[in-house]
């Protein structure tokens, strides 16, 4: 479970140009939850999970995971137990090494990178089988390297390394933002199928206002760093699309965007 | 043959630097002008422990790479903890090592003629026949660079140096492991680093003296090899990328050995060296661009 | 379609290239192989001199009269190989290297550098090395503290008469207190002159002042600070700051401070006076024992390396004059050699 508690972040405090990010921000997640985080951009959405995998610090409040507080923990260390997909499918995969050994690294995830063989020879067999449910030939093309694949069998790949080992929560940031609708799709579908094999407590940035509403257990919206929408369970199934694109448009006029 | 031999000797005691070089340049992303320094670090490490310390040659070996390595650990420090940036990080080391090394070596000039080197020595001298005499430099110099290579090798194929090769390509990934990466490239610099002395270390040996200026250069010298290597012989699959590097050295050795012995002036070298370094680069452009 | 064959072409284009450049590779190989057999008429021999400057230029001209005057005339019986470094130790190794391939006879080397890499290279061969103009042969390992040599290597050896020139500043400028001195920290040859001048200055009534550099580009700024510290400055056998005297001799001559050489040339390119060696006939001795090497009559492990014994003096009064000092005319006759004019090269 997670929980943020009372986070304040302000950007240049004490300048002209300060921001203010969240002040007194809440927000807890139940494990096993899947929660789709939407807003315009700058309310906040990008920076929360910032927060949370501690690539920005909080000024005051903590960050409890399963009621440890992680808040001065280093991001490398709490990476250990998180699955992180960027929207840039280059980020998630290493390109000059191929399929094989990425997944060999991923696999290490939270274990020492001592000096043992990069790669298992045992284990090949069950990457192979991990590669094989993403249905898109990689088990074939295992001594290939990354980097002469398409976007979408990185962004699948890097969905699949993020998520190999025991994690506390996969965090997905736009991770379909940047492929053709199609392949976005197919991501998606795969996104579900790991999130409910695995039983894995997702958070994941969208702006797309549909997957939001037809993925996830409950449906979060952020505007200037406040949630103003947060529905879940029942609720959450009866919201349509045009009601939050509504909703949406609302607020950024009133922005004046 | 004895312009053969010397290329070869020189050819693979820049081969070990060139590997160095590799690492840092085509690994890790990260051009390192530290080399200019821990270059002669090594040489004067080693004319010290032979000649004043009296120390038997062998112990140079360990003494230069695991010197190499704290200076590479520095230069790391230096960019991860204190974020100068890479070049400058660089520079920063391979200027105070100048005045480090000359303290190391006691002068500017220290010459080694009459010491047991790691060529030279009573067990060397009884195990080969008087008439292979002239091989012995190129012999021991090779087995030497290959359990360097090997070892490379080996490493590269670990865990650890699986992050290495990550933290060059991807450093974002490396966190997401759960991995320091500044830590990942402070190891990746003090291998580096320590290669590059070994190197000084063996050159020093073969050339039985220290000078100041050795290190001149001696960046520019690794990167040519690497490029040299890498762009020439990349189709050819049967080679390992570090095998590739150390012959690279020894092609750019040749060359210049050769441009000389047809009576090319000193003065000229160095512009045809650029052009060939040119036209090689231009054959094997790298058309892969991330 | 076409497009596609023709990018095609490319690759097989530049994959023949590749495969080209590396079988010129092996085919330059071999000829280096082969390289080392060959005969020639007469004797040969390499000169590996390591920088430009008046004192080695001298010494090379002395070294080809002195063989000249036993017989060896070049382009008669003889071939020579000239290849300066330009200071670059690398480029002295490599020439060094290159002469034991073309199997001269002899190598003469000239200045330090030269000298310890062409021992280097010739150590497991029969080349005999003869050098000149190396300030320590000792600290250069090229000979034992007793003279005597250390294998195939002899020559002559440039040390400077310090006594004498301590002598001659003292007279010529009898308040003097401090005397300046620049000199590249990484020249061997210098550490140990500064160590002599140091020790001796005291019982002139001198203080020496040393300026460190590491490089030519140093020299400027370093002269610059050193005349306002002292009185007048003094040259050691400096390759590095030999190479600049020019703009040693600008900054000293801002503050009418004189600048004193350690041999003829600079003097003749405007330092004020010189106890200093006659480099011309360094390279002769040098060129004599090379002769009497190459007939045989002698190997270079047997003799002892030389030195000049009696230093001249050099005056050159138009530097004088420019600074505003009175030379005593009585010590101007003294003189071995007088210039009265500045000759800038």
């Amino acid at each position: 479970m997670l929980k943020l508690i009372n986070i304040s972040k302000n950007y240049n405090p004490g300048s002209v140009n300060e921001i203010c990010l969240f002040q007194n921000f809440n927000f807890t997640v139940e494990d096993g939850a899947f929660v789709s985080v939407v807003g315009s951009n700058g309310s906040g959405k990008t920076s929360m999970l910032n927060l949370i995998c501690g690539s920005i610090g909080t000024d005051y409040g903590s960050i409890m995971v399963n009621n440890e507080d992680i808040t001065r923990q280093k991001g490398y260390i709490r990476h250990r137990r998180i699955g992180r997909v960027y929207q840039d499918p280059a980020k998630g995969t290493c390109p000059s090494m191929t399929i094989l050994e990425n997944m060999s690294l991923a696999d290490n995830k939270g274990k020492p990178f001592h000096l043992g063989r990069g790669v298992s020879k045992g284990k090949i067999e069950d990457y192979k089988v991990l590669l094989r449910s993403l249905n898109l030939g990689l088990e074939d093309k295992m001594n290939i390297q990354v980097g002469s694949l398409s976007g979408g069998q990185r962004q699948a790949l890097a969905l699949l390394m993020a998520s190999m080992t025991p994690i506390d929560f996969l965090i997905l940031d736009e991770h379909t933002a940047a492929l053709d609708p199609k392949t976005a799709e197919r991501i998606m579908e795969l996104t579900e199928y790991i999130v409910s094999e695995k039983h894995i407590t997702t958070i994941m940035v969208t702006h797309n206002l549909r997957y939001a509403v037809e993925y996830g257990s409950r449906l979060v919206m952020m505007h200037e760093g406040k949630i103003i929408l947060d529905e879940s369970g029942e609720k959450k199934k009866l919201i349509q699309t045009g009601e939050i694109m509504d909703l949406f448009n609302k607020i950024s006029v009133e922005c004046g965007n | 043959m004895a312009l053969l031999l010397s290329v070869l000797e020189q050819g693979m005691i820049y081969g070990i630097l060139a590997l160095g070089v590799y690492i840092t340049y085509k690994i890790l992303d990260f051009p390192d002008l530290t080399v200019d320094g821990s270059f002669p670090f090594g040489a004067a490490l080693s004319v010290r422990m032979i000649g004043e310390w009296g120390l038997p040659a062998v112990l140079t070996l360990p003494a230069a790479f695991f010197g190499g390595v704290l200076v590479g650990m520095c230069t790391g420090i230096i960019h991860v903890k204190l974020k100068v940036r890479d070049l400058l990080s660089g520079i920063v080391m391979m200027t105070g090592l100048y005045t480090i090394n000359l303290w190391v070596a006691g002068t500017g000039y220290v010459p080694i003629f009459n010491k047991e080197t790691i060529f030279d020595n009573e067990m060397v001298n009884s195990i080969v026949p008087s008439y292979l005499f002239q091989f012995k430099n190129v012999v021991i110099i090779f087995l030497i660079t290959m359990a360097a290579k090997y070892l490379l090798d080996w490493y590269l194929r670990t865990k650890s140096g699986f992050l290495l090769r990550a933290v060059g390509d991807n450093d974002t990934l490396v966190t997401s492991l759960g991995v320091d990466k500044g830590l990942v490239k402070i190891v990746g610099l003090s291998i580096a680093n320590g290669l590059v002395s070994l190197s000084g270390c063996l050159y020093a040996q073969q050339q039985r003296s220290f000078e100041i200026s050795i290190g001149t250069g001696a960046v520019a010298i690794g990167l040519a090899s690497v490029i040299i290597g890498t762009s020439l012989l990349r189709k050819i699959t049967l080679i390992r990328v570090t095998s590739s590097v150390i012959i690279g050295s020894i092609i750019y050795k040749a060359c210049i050995a050769l441009a000389m012995y047809a009576g090319v002036s000193a003065n000229a070298i160095k512009l045809i060296t650029a052009v060939l370094f040119l036209i090689i680069l231009v054959i094997g452009m790298d058309k892969k661009r991330r | 379609m076409l497009l596609l064959s023709g990018i095609e072409m490319e690759e097989e284009k530049k994959d023949m290239i590749k495969k080209v450049s590396v079988l010129m590779m092996v085919v330059i190989t071999m000829v280096m192989i082969l390289a080392g057999c060959g005969s020639k008429e007469g004797y040969s021999i390499g000169i590996s001199q390591f920088a430009v400057h008046g004192s080695l230029d001298n010494c090379r001209e002395g070294f080809l009269a002195g063989l000249a005057e036993e017989g060896f005339v070049e382009g008669d019986n003889l071939t020579i190989e000239y290849v300066n470094a330009q200071a670059d130790a690398g480029t002295a190794a490599l020439t060094a290297s290159n002469f034991v391939t073309k199997k001269v006879d002899l190598i003469c080397a000239i200045a330090t550098p030269s000298a310890s890499t062409a021992y280097n290279a010739t150590m497991n061969t029969n080349i005999p090395v003869v050098y000149t103009a190396v300030t320590d042969p000792v600290a250069a390992g090229l000979a034992n503290e007793d003279k005597t040599s250390v294998g195939n290597v002899t020559g002559t050896s440039d040390v400077l008469a310090v006594e004498e020139q301590l002598g001659m500043i003292r007279r010529i400028l009898p308040d003097a207190e401090k005397i300046g001195i620049i000199y590249n920290t990484s020249e061997a040859n210098s550490v140990s002159a500064i160590a002599d001048y140091k020790e001796k200055a005291g019982a002139y009534g001198f203080e020496i002042v040393e300026s460190g550099v590491t490089a030519m580009s140093e020299v400027s700024l370093a002269a610059a600070d050193l005349v306002n510290k002292v009185d007048c400055i003094t040259n050691l056998t400096d390759n590095t700051v030999v190479s600049a005297l020019q703009t040693v001799l600008d900054e000293a001559n801002k503050k009418n401070i004189p600048v004193f050489g350690s041999e003829v040339e600079q003097v003749r390119a405007g330092c004020v006076a010189s106890m200093g060696l006659e480099y011309y006939e360094l390279g002769k001795q040098t060129g004599k024992m090379a002769a009497k090497i190459l007939k045989g009559e002698v190997q270079a492990s047997a003799l002892e390396f030389e030195i000049i014994t009696e230093p001249s003096l050099y005056v050159n009064t138009a530097a004088a004059e420019k600074i505003g000092l009175i030379l005593a005319d009585s010590f101007v006759e003294n003189a071995y050699e007088c210039f009265d004019e500045i000759v800038v090269e």
